[in-house]
């Protein structure tokens, strides 16, 4: 691949990523893009990585084929379930279950749970905008460190 | 970051670990950051914010101070390991 089009690529493989989530509520590993798009799977990996150096995505530990997160989505079931119409999305925290509907510009239903005594906590976003719900969210690691282990942040 | 009913449970749960209380955020400043983080993510032109970008982003939700800033290397708690 010539470096005047890597740029375009690599737009071209998280677009489909994204647009993979979108429409399954599934990440798609290195070979589904890599049969979308048509292109040679060395390709869409030298794209998984250049796209995780801008933190677009984070790899499956141990797997670089698969997705864990393309923020807000995460690619394997969490404590944040995100309804949407007829699909469940997951979220990789209490920030990300709000980037979901905030992706899709849909209304969702967040099912989550508190953090400490496990007590659902359910948040809707309806109209463009989440309904009051009484709740708190806690940013235990500063900014500067979020991706130091972004797994846990 | 976690979702707690109260800030109570926060206290309860950063206890149990020997955690700081770190900063406590509100629905609608949540959903603020989660609009302008990822309105457009599923745009041609979509990325993550720049450090500066972000700093100003808390900013708009009155989250501001080294904790906030990802250039930060210290966050002003003497409890920070």
């Amino acid at each position: 691949m010539g470096s005047g089009a890597g740029m375009d690529f690599d737009t071209a493989v998280k677009l489909n990523i994204y647009d993979t989530l979108a429409r399954t509520a599934r990440a798609p590993a290195t070979h589904d893009v890599a049969a979308a798009l048509r292109a040679p799977l060395a390709d869409v990996e030298a794209a998984f990585r250049r796209l995780h150096e801008k933190r677009l995505l984070v790899p499956e530990p141990g797997d670089p084929s698969r997705i864990r997160m393309a923020p807000p989505f995460s690619g394997v079931e969490t404590p944040f379930r995100v309804r949407i119409e007829d699909r469940v999305y997951y979220g990789n925290c209490a920030w990300d279950a709000l980037g979901i509907p905030a992706a899709l510009h849909r209304d969702a239903v967040v099912e989550a749970t508190d953090g400490h005594t496990g007590e659902p906590i359910v948040l809707a976003v309806r109209d463009g905008r989440p309904v009051p719900e009484p709740c708190v969210t806690h940013f235990a690691v500063p900014a500067a460190r979020w991706w130091e282990d972004i797994l846990h942040t | 970051m976690l979702l707690f009913r109260s800030e109570e449970n926060v206290a309860a749960w950063c206890g149990a670990r020997g955690n700081p209380v770190r900063p406590l955020i509100r629905l609608d400043q949540l959903w603020h950051l989660a609009v302008t983080w990822y309105a457009n993510r599923l745009t041609v032109d979509s990325r993550r914010p720049g450090p500066d970008e972000m700093v100003a982003i808390f900013a708009e939700v009155g989250l501001e101070g080294p904790f906030w800033d990802p250039k930060a290397d210290r966050w002003g708690s003497a409890a920070e390991p």
